[in-house]
């Protein structure tokens, strides 16, 4: 999808696109000082509601030009391969986050049964065993991406000294907030929708889980 | 094994062979035999003792040994890994490399008590590269076996063949489908390990063994039992179990628990996997209990069964094999749903298996909270939407949102909003954590739609099928209807329903088994449960929640709302008959809220509280009290500090019609009731007393009014006299207090504001959250009354009151009589009733009863010491 409003990256101040990527993987900035998103507002990239600071459709559509790597390239082919590996981790580190917050009966974890979180425990650091490769081989063809390893590394390092929101918590870089942001970069520099990213997970896992 | 140089080992074992190698026949204890040889869990392991239960019930189990904790080392010794296989093959009465019924082998772990991170089930043992693909033949489908058994050869490879882990990775991510990541890792394991994968199922088993010890010594496996503060050399058993390979139409294996988790009734609930069992099934990828091929009827035995000999809701691991069933494992279940225990303790009560009081203690009174939670109030007669999955529990109607934006825009105004998305991006975050609730119609509950919602406390209902939103239009289709933004919905987070309109969201009714127990709890306890009521409304719904009298009735807001002109021109009058007029009319006013509100009581007690507001609510904002006179006389009458100034019982004296005038209001409502046929057990109470010239004078005016009343209508209205303990010096001064007053209620929330010194909004907001960090406190003294402090002050006014009036009633009223421990520590000093909200009561009920229980423990208890 490709709205009118955006006619190509040139469009936007070179000095802007760091920032403009950084707010649309984040979806939003909190508390963030006037000076910092301004310039985003006044480029109508971004919108100020109360504390948050949100961007705009130009935005979004900006920041998806940005990152799209060029279409039926090497890098492309590469990306994807890792993109296929990433998927049924996706999936786990859902479930690991769903575990963490439900019992499996549905109800709410009240964190007093401390075999089952440390089973939880044990299943996020299978997901952190099982993400690490999937990260090395993206840092070498996608540049930058080296950041979510690092920011799962300090959520995991949090979560251990005992502030457990860093696991799933929207309102810090939590394992999942980091997580959510790789994995919507991974969307936009391959140009995948949300609908085809999902049909693709389903058939990923269906295929690893027999 | 050994750790002793080889050459030295080698040596004496040629010398001693029975000493040093353990004689199988003592290393293997087949399934149901532990016990019987005296081994404890110790040696078993939690798993082989479950095994062992299961075979003394009569349950049918699969075939399999458990290599005890001391001896487990020897597994890893091929000689001993053939004798349990053999043994395996005995027991199953099938032999491993059979083409035609195959068995293979599953390596397990456990410890002597329930733990965290295990080494991983190694199952597929016994599979060689040149049989997979008969094995697939059997089974049909061909994912199932090798997915499973890359998972073995993977954790082999790094834990007994030395394979570098990244080496692994590495021939993993270059291979995605499963039979050509088996193949990579035998040809990774060729290249790097420190020998071939074996094809000898006896040596599989004893790598496997090696691999369970060598993941076990890990770093993470060490990491995992520090953060559980397990002892680091902890000791496993091994157990080796027959796998029995079948066609998946009629085999596989899933895990099953007693009870609906929704209705608590026994209704075994569970998930069945075809395939190759694995350690962690995956989620959501299973089929009800009904697809079992050969039926549920042995399972549904094996879980009744389970329940009576344990008396707890239970869960069971089984496999079906050519549509018979056999457990790998049950146990009570560690956290089973709520109304599941419910529903067991009133079952087991019901059949004579628990007594009640037994069948009371099951459940407690913070359990008895969370089954009332909130929920939609639903009469039948609301357009359902659409049915989705239920992602994150709570109700909440609002307003259709389609983007962040409008939610935060909303959310600013204070209007609740319902974030509306077929899908969300971190660009919905925002609008998820300012709108009061979420729906979206992809994904399911572990969709990052429903991470992000429970971890904001949002209610949320995901995957709700046929959800179109159309962003430039504005417009959303859900179901049939097109809905626009900002139109209302509402939805529950619990059942995934969402409705159109804006429902009333209330708390949940007790289930019936609930009230059973409740009823159960009644007669267990010493401690009466009153309401605190203010109208005729909340009394009916707490008479309905088994309220046994109104314990506060607050007469405040009869003065407050469109009253708040009359009030004002009793206090602000210029002339007496001015002040008279607007008494009559406020009595006139009162008169019919008490009428309701007795009526609404019946026959049972009720404490009526004079006026108790600080002043400065009813005085006019300056500046608006009309002309200039008025004006002068409101800001005299302004206070510094009015929840210590002119309130209670000092109001009253200063304007003394205004308790006269209430009294008489009450007192005739009261003839009117009795009328009907009802005679609600009247107690007036007198608050903020500190003096008893005070009680006494405020005493005189209420019985003035009584006798005006008798006077008029002929009719003299029974009722009890008693005050409010709220200062400190009411509570020293509780014999000179109880004099004149038949009953004291202690109002605990000023009480214990008083006791510290502390203004409730001031220390809450700035003080108590410190003095919790610090230790200073364990809870906050408006939650749970400070039993050292406050809680002496009553236990003495309790006391020195009885010296004068044995047989004075005394209650608690404040927030206190809510809160379980407070209840408990009312109980202990013997006061006869506590008063909380009308949505509390149940919890009180409870919470009363569990503190009788305790009584005997605690008096016996203080005898051993004494």
């Amino acid at each position: 999808m490709q709205p009118a409003a955006v006619t190509g990256s040139d469009a936007v101040d070179e000095t802007l696109t760091e920032a403009v990527v950084d707010l649309v993987l984040r979806g939003m900035w909190r508390g963030a000082p006037e000076s910092e998103h301004r310039p985003l507002v006044d480029a109508g990239l971004a919108m100020a509601k109360g504390p948050m600071v949100l961007p705009t459709e130009r935005a979004k559509a900006t920041a998806a030009q940005l990152l799209r790597v060029p279409a039926g390239s090497e890098q492309e082919e590469r990306i994807t391969a890792v993109y296929e590996a990433f998927l049924p981790v996706n999936r786990k580190i859902r479930e690991v986050c769903t575990a963490w917050q439900c019992r499996p009966d549905g109800s709410a974890n009240d964190h007093t049964d401390t075999v089952y979180d440390a089973e939880v425990r044990e299943s996020l650091e299978d997901v952190h065993e099982a993400i690490q490769p999937v990260l090395r081989r993206l840092e070498r063809v996608l540049a930058g991406s080296g950041r979510y390893m690092t920011g799962l590394d300090e959520a995991l390092d949090r979560f251990d000294d005992g502030a457990v929101e860093w696991l799933a918590s929207p309102l810090c870089d939590s394992y999942h907030t980091v997580w959510m942001r790789l994995h919507q970069e991974l969307l936009l520099v391959l140009g995948i929708s949300r609908a085809q990213d999902e049909v693709l997970e389903e058939e990923l896992v269906r295929r690893s889980r027999g | 094994m050994s750790t002793t140089d080889g050459r030295s080992g080698a040596l004496a074992q040629a010398h001693t062979p029975v000493a040093q190698a353990p004689t199988p026949g003592h290393t293997l204890v087949p399934y149901g035999q532990g016990r019987i040889r005296g081994l404890d869990a110790g040696e078993l392991g939690t798993h082989g003792i479950a095994m062992d239960r299961l075979v003394a019930l009569g349950l049918p189990v699969v075939p399999g040994l458990t290599v005890p904790a001391g001896s487990a080392d020897s597994l890893c010794e091929p000689e001993t890994a053939r004798a349990a296989l053999e043994l395996v093959e005995q027991l199953s009465g099938r032999q491993i490399g059979d083409r035609g019924r195959p068995l293979l082998l599953r390596l397990s772990a456990s410890a002597s008590t329930e733990v965290a991170g295990l080494p991983p089930d190694l199952a597929c043992i016994g599979v060689t590269a040149a049989d997979a693909d008969d094995l697939c033949a059997v089974i049909g489908r061909e994912e199932a076996l090798y997915e499973v058994w890359a998972a073995t050869v993977r954790m082999i490879a790094e834990y007994a063949l030395d394979v570098p882990g990244p080496e692994l990775d590495d021939a993993l991510l270059d291979a995605p489908e499963p039979k050509a990541r088996v193949d990579a890792l035998l040809s990774t394991i060729a290249r790097h390990g420190t020998r071939p994968y074996p094809d000898d199922p006896a040596e599989q088993l004893a790598l496997a063994a090696r691999a369970v010890r060598g993941r076990w010594a890990s770093p993470r496996a060490r990491r995992s039992r520090k953060a559980q503060r397990l002892p680091a050399d902890m000791a496993l058993a091994l157990h080796v179990q027959a796998v029995r390979i079948g066609p998946s139409d009629l085999s596989g294996y899933g895990t099953a628990v007693s009870r609906h988790p929704d209705s608590g009734r026994f209704a075994p609930q569970g998930s069945f996997f075809r395939g190759v069992r694995r350690s962690a099934p995956p989620p959501h990828t299973g089929e009800p209990l009904e697809k079992i091929g050969g039926g549920t009827t042995l399972l549904e035995h094996s879980l009744l069964t389970l329940e009576r000999h344990l008396h707890a809701p239970v869960s069971v691991d089984f496999e079906v094999r050519d549509g018979e069933v056999s457990l790998l494992a049950a146990s009570a279940q560690s956290r089973p749903p709520l109304r599941a225990s419910v529903c067991l303790a009133a079952d087991l009560a019901g059949d004579g298996t628990l007594g009640p009081e037994e069948a009371v203690r099951r459940v407690g009174p913070a359990q008895v909270q969370e089954l009332l939670h909130p929920q939609l109030r639903l009469t039948g007669a609301e357009e359902l939407l659409v049915q989705g999955l239920p992602a994150s529990p709570g109700a909440a109607a609002g307003a259709i949102v389609l983007s962040s934006e409008r939610a935060l825009e909303l959310g600013a105004a204070g209007t609740p909003a319902v974030l509306v998305a077929h899908e969300t991006t971190p660009a919905d975050v925002p609008g998820m954590l300012a709108a009061s609730a979420v729906l979206t119609g992809s994904g399911g509950i572990a969709s990052h739609a429903a991470v992000v919602a429970r971890g904001a406390g949002k209610p949320a209902v995901c995957g709700a099928e046929g959800l179109r939103v159309d962003p430039v239009a504005g417009t959303v289709r859900i179901g049939d209807r097109l809905l626009s933004e900002g139109d209302p919905v509402s939805l529950d987070g619990r059942t995934g329903a969402v409705y159109a309109g804006t429902l009333p969201v209330t708390l949940a009714d007790p289930p019936p088994e609930l009230s059973t127990l409740l009823e159960w709890a009644d007669g267990v306890r010493r401690l009466g449960v009153r309401v605190n009521a203010d109208t005729a409304a909340e009394v009916n719904t707490a008479v309905a929640l088994g309220a046994e009298g109104v314990g506060l009735c607050r007469t405040e807001h009869q003065f407050l709302g469109d009253r708040l002109p009359l009030i004002r021109r009793v206090i602000l009058a210029a002339d007496p008959d001015a002040r008279t007029e607007a008494l009559l009319a406020l009595e006139h006013a009162q008169h019919e809220d008490f009428r309701a509100l007795l009526s609404a009581v019946g026959d049972r007690p009720v404490t009526v509280r004079l006026l108790d507001a600080p002043l400065h609510e009813f005085l006019p904002p300056p500046g608006e009290a009309g002309d200039a006179a008025t004006e002068q006389r409101a800001d005299a009458l302004r206070e510094a500090n009015p929840m210590l100034g002119l309130r209670g019982v000092r109001l009253a004296l200063l304007h003394e019609r205004l308790y006269p005038a209430q009294a008489e209001a009450l007192f005739a409502a009261w003839v009117d009731v009795a009328a009907t046929g009802v005679r609600p057990e009247l107690e007036v109470m007198i608050p903020l007393v500190s003096l008893p010239e005070e009680l006494a004078a405020a005493a005189a005016y209420v019985r003035g009014a009584a006798e005006a009343v008798a006077a008029r209508t002929g009719v003299t209205v029974p009722y009890r006299l008693g005050t409010m303990i709220e200062t400190p010096r009411a509570a020293l001064m509780a014999a000179e207090l109880a004099e004149h007053a038949e009953f004291f209620s202690f109002g605990t929330n000023d009480l214990t504001q008083l006791t510290y010194g502390f203004s409730r909004d001031d220390v809450e907001r700035q003080v108590l959250a410190s003095y919790l960090d610090r230790g200073f406190l364990t809870a906050s003294p408006f939650a749970r009354l400070d039993p050292h402090g406050v809680g002496a002050l009553v236990a003495l006014a309790a006391e020195r009151a009885r010296l004068v009036r044995p047989d004075i009633k005394l209650g608690v009223c404040g927030e206190h009589g809510g809160d379980p421990e407070s209840i408990a520590l009312c109980d202990e000093l013997g006061l006869d009733y506590v008063s909380c909200s009308a949505h509390r009561v149940p919890v009180a009920r409870m919470a009363a009863a569990h503190s009788a229980l305790r009584e005997p423990e605690r008096r016996s208890e203080s005898e051993t010491v004494s």
